[in-house]
């Protein structure tokens, strides 16, 4: 019952996290920044415009891509396979690549060949690091996985790696080069308007809750320190964000793949064999 | 029901587009944005998309080779929009006023809601503008708004209203 | 009975070498009095261990059930394709003669068990597979028919040598008592059985005779060269499997995931739509040989999964590939614009196609989704297997960026209003059809022999089930139609897809560790 009460207000946590974000972005930055519900208002802005769009199938193709990922979060709060949910995550951004497809527009063409050059970039490591959840825990579950102790520490390089790939999937500096926003107006984003932008938005909610959901399974059963990690991890991402630029694309792939690989292998090295 | 209309005030997005400016205006928008004015505090953000934007900031008496852009990116806002005029060259045409390369300001080829002026307008006049812009908006309806001049009318099909021809280019203008 | 058996290859072995004579192909000419020599010191060796010529275990059935199933709905497909071809009323029908010739000499070779017949099939498989490619009759078909059948001949070369090392050592030619009496020591007929499988496969060094072969007419390529013959690879891995040692189960694995993405690699820059298909059939070729030769009963599980939905699915991307090329007359990716305004159902096979080899909940993602899971539990004993692992996760990745930019330019539409809709015919669309059945009945099937749990299958398949329903019946008819954002300019697009090109020292690269590779598994056997 709880579980499910939680999969129904997930895209709202992941709303107020994308909002404190832009506070503490913006309080960085030494400015005040919007309130902390800005997200809902723009969703209530948005969904009162006059609905405009180009063609039919690249809004259903958005659509599905948000229904998946809610589906994926779902997933993660019921406690599936692992490895299977990061394949249901690559189901959701194929849609939103096939999105990206359907227009005759030249930013939405290359937002999408970003986007599928970010899964080569990403899509290895996690699945690594699903591996290495298995080596230590035994098996693939989230159920089993959240019920033992924290694993962080036997980890450690994968957690690495892993912090690697969350600019590249929360669409931060250094790895934003996918919705570049001033390179190519949002990438696969930029034909969206009104209560069909919405969608998308929300999506980009639920990732947040998604990667938040991940650094949770790296301590077990401790929320405590979970939620410690989480507020540790949330400041970084935003002090990095803050701070670098943008990298180009094939060096994305490169920097992310070799050091990810790198890290990942000597990780599971270890702990096969250690 | 649930009054959305306020909140077209709270998260006003805004395109900026310059249609032949000296650049000063832009750059005093530009400064409004940043730490020391934060028009972020009221929710806005400056896309660079017309398909997301609710508020157009038009600077610079509209050049030849800007008009036709400057009616096209109107054309591809939804309603509801307001349109303001930053600055006196683009409310009237400014120093520039009757030269033979401008026309005198936007209002000749789109309805204008706030005219800001100045040469080049400071920071708080831009946000007092935007401020009393918003609420304009929050009193308009999704009618379609149409351009004054280089524009064809939307033409329906099974039901469907179809936008894409509606800016047109200068030479096609009766 | 043997008698025939070895006039049918002598009189082979001759045609070959004529081939070669007539063109004047030294390779060609080589390699078959190569065989013709090793064939006859075959003749003239003794062997006393006998068994049943055909013995018909559960790999063999479902390689039949592959051949005959996909077989029947290609050459079906083939009848209304060679129609429009420009030939004479008796060549056409020579070529639907030669596909059920083809037919019937796989479901011999995958039935027996003496390998004398085997080397019969695999030549006159050879046999098949030169004569179709060099159907059409023009010089590059020549040559590249004459490129598939020397290449092909080292496989033939291959499993001769084996036959002699398997009757002076084990006495036996049969392939039952071979396995038995291999002790795991000295493994000299396997490992050159394996190379010949290599060879079949078109793994790398051997993928240019598959690429080659795309010339020929698209349903030769459907039913040879990526559903039936090329699946003699794995099948013989894993005929082979249970008497692999475990250095050369590594080596071979090792091997095959390495081709996996050293093939995926070299798709990416490929232009000619039937070219890329090829190239991902070698990967997926390798792939399917590196897990068959894990040797466990659910590595043969999987690897037979891979195998029959492999089959299904490619056949049905080179049905699409041919009906491009004879409907809309297309056969680069670059000259494919807007497809989706003529012909949405093609568009849709094509997505259908790609997505059923990467995304759940299809057939031949629940084998390398069991695959990974099954290579992970291994690591432990073995730390190659890890690098095996990352090989193939990264050739899957480059699989899907591979699959989905071609897509590129068949998603966009051009005009608001729909055009005409171009009818591509029944049998076309009868046979297109019948593969998705297929794919969805093997969905099934999959889930009823426990490979996914309910829910694992459930919630991909009505994800795609409710885009499908979306796509028919929703038309958004209050959202008024605008135009795309170009910073307000006017001007015509074109588009086109990306390509990622390697430099050519890396191609070396990939050639020269596959090289080694295979040098180190043939030492493997001593």
């Amino acid at each position: 019952m709880f579980e499910i009460i939680l999969i129904l207000i997930s895209p709202i946590i992941g709303g107020l996290i994308y909002g404190v974000e832009r506070v503490v972005k913006a309080r960085m930055q030494n400015r005040v920044g919007p309130p902390i519900l800005q997200p809902f208002y723009d969703m209530f802005k948005l969904l009162d415009k006059q609905p405009i769009m180009i063609n039919s199938g690249h809004i259903i193709f958005a659509l599905m891509h948000f229904i998946t990922l809610w589906v994926v979060v779902a997933m993660i709060i019921l406690g599936q396979s692992i490895l299977y949910i990061i394949f249901i995550h690559l189901l959701a951004s194929i849609f939103l690549v096939l999105a990206g497809f359907s227009v005759n527009s030249v930013y939405s063409h290359v937002g999408s060949n970003r986007e599928l050059l970010a899964i080569v970039a990403y899509e290895p490591i996690l699945i690594l690091i699903a591996i290495g959840f298995y080596i230590v825990n035994g098996s693939f579950e989230i159920n089993m996985i959240v019920q033992n102790d924290i694993s962080l520490f036997s980890m450690l390089f994968l957690f690495l790696a892993f912090l690697l790939i969350i600019p590249i999937k929360l669409k931060k500096s250094p790895f934003d080069a996918v919705e570049a926003h001033q390179e190519i107006v949002g990438g696969v984003e930029v034909e969206f308007s009104g209560v069909f932008f919405e969608i998308l938005y929300m999506a980009k909610w639920i990732e947040y809750v998604f990667i938040y959901a991940l650094i949770f399974l790296f301590v077990g059963n401790n929320i405590l320190l979970g939620t410690i990690l989480s507020l540790l991890i949330f400041l970084l991402l935003n002090l990095v964000d803050n701070s670098t630029a943008r990298i180009r694309i094939d060096n994305l792939v490169k920097i992310t793949l070799g050091l990810g690989l790198a890290l990942s292998i000597v990780n599971l090295v270890w702990l096969s064999y250690v | 029901m649930f009054n959305f209309k306020k909140y077209r005030k709270k998260s006003p997005w805004i395109l900026h587009y310059n249609a032949g400016s000296c650049n000063g205006c832009d750059i005093e928008i530009l400064s409004c944005l940043s730490p020391k004015y934060d028009l972020e505090r009221f929710g806005v953000i400056n896309t660079g998309n017309p398909k997301q934007s609710d508020i157009m900031l038009v600077t610079g008496p509209v050049t030849y080779r800007s008009r036709e852009r400057l009616v096209e990116l109107y054309t591809q806002m939804p309603e509801p929009k307001v349109i303001i005029a930053v600055g006196s060259c683009a409310n009237t045409g400014g120093v520039f006023r009757g030269m033979y390369n401008v026309e005198d300001g936007i209002d000749r080829y789109i309805p204008v809601d706030v005219y800001i002026p100045g040469c080049a307008s400071s920071p708080e006049l831009i946000i007092d503008g935007v401020v009393k812009a918003l609420e304009i908006l929050e009193s308009k309806t999704k009618e379609i708004e149409k351009p004054k001049k280089l524009y064809k009318d939307e033409t329906i099909e099974n039901g469907i209203v179809d936008k894409t021809q509606m800016a047109q280019k200068v030479k096609d203008d009766k | 009975m043997s008698s025939f058996i070895i006039a049918i290859d002598i009189l082979l072995l001759l045609y070959f070498v004529s081939q070669g004579v007539k063109s004047k192909n030294r390779l060609v000419i080589f390699f078959a009095l190569i065989q013709l020599v090793l064939y006859f010191i075959v003749l003239s060796l003794d062997f006393f261990t006998f068994s049943d010529n055909f013995l018909l275990d559960k790999v063999s059935f479902f390689m039949l059930l592959v051949v005959n199933i996909v077989g029947l709905i290609i050459i079906l497909y083939a009848t209304t394709y060679i129609q429009d071809e420009k030939f004479s009323k008796s060549k056409k029908i020579n070529f639907i003669l030669i596909l059920f010739f083809f037919l019937a000499v796989m479901n011999l070779t995958v039935s027996t068990n003496n390998l004398e017949i085997f080397f019969l099939g695999f030549e006159l498989t050879t046999l098949c597979s030169y004569l179709l490619i060099r159907y059409r009759g023009d010089t590059l078909s020549q040559k590249n028919a004459l490129q598939a059948l020397w290449m092909n001949q080292i496989g033939g070369v291959a499993i001769l040598i084996s036959l002699i090392v398997s009757i002076i050592y084990y006495d036996t030619v049969y392939l039952d008592i071979l396995l038995k009496s291999t002790d795991g020591t000295f493994l000299l007929p396997i490992v050159f059985l394996i190379l010949a499988a290599f060879v079949k496969g078109a793994s790398i060094p051997f993928h240019p005779w598959l690429l080659g072969a795309m010339v020929a007419p698209t349903p030769v390529s459907a039913i040879l060269h990526s559903a039936t013959m090329v699946k003699l690879a794995p099948y013989l891995i894993l005929k082979l499997s249970p008497a692999f040692s475990p250095t050369l189960s590594v080596l071979v694995m090792l091997f095959g995931s390495f081709v996996f993405m050293g093939a995926s690699i070299l798709a990416l820059g490929k232009d000619y739509f039937k070219e890329i298909l090829g190239l991902s059939t070698v990967a997926l070729l390798a792939l399917m040989m590196a897990i068959a030769a894990i040797g466990t009963p659910e590595a043969i599980d999987i690897c037979l999964i891979l195998i029959v939905f492999h089959a299904i699915s490619k056949a049905l991307l080179f049905l699409q590939a041919g009906i491009l090329e004879k409907v809309f007359h297309l056969k680069y990716l670059q000259d494919i614009n807007y497809l989706v305004n003529n012909s949405k159902l093609v568009v849709f096979f094509i997505i259908i196609g790609f997505g059923s080899l990467t995304l759940p909940p299809f057939g031949a993602f629940i084998g390398k989704f069991n695959s990974i899971e099954l290579i992970a539990s291994l690591i432990g004993q073995n730390i190659l297997y890890l690098f095996s692992l990352v090989f193939i996760l990264l050739g899957s990745v480059c699989l899907t960026l591979l699959y989905f930019k071609v897509l590129t330019k068949l998603l966009a539409t051009k005009n608001q209003n729909s055009q005409k809709q171009t009818d591509i015919g029944l049998v076309y669309k009868f046979t297109s059809w019948s593969l998705v059945l297929l794919l969805i009945i093997g969905t099934y099937i999959c889930f009823e022999f426990a490979f996914l749990t309910i829910d694992q299958i459930i919630v991909p398949s009505f994800l795609i089930i409710v885009t499908l329903i979306l796509f028919y019946t929703s038309s958004f008819k209050y959202a008024h139609r605008v135009k795309e954002y170009n910073c307000g300019e006017k001007d015509e697009l074109s588009l086109s897809a990306y390509y990622f090109d390697i430099d050519n020292k890396y191609k070396k690269l990939i050639l020269i560790v596959s090289i080694i590779l295979i040098c180190l598994i043939i030492l493997g056997g001593f």
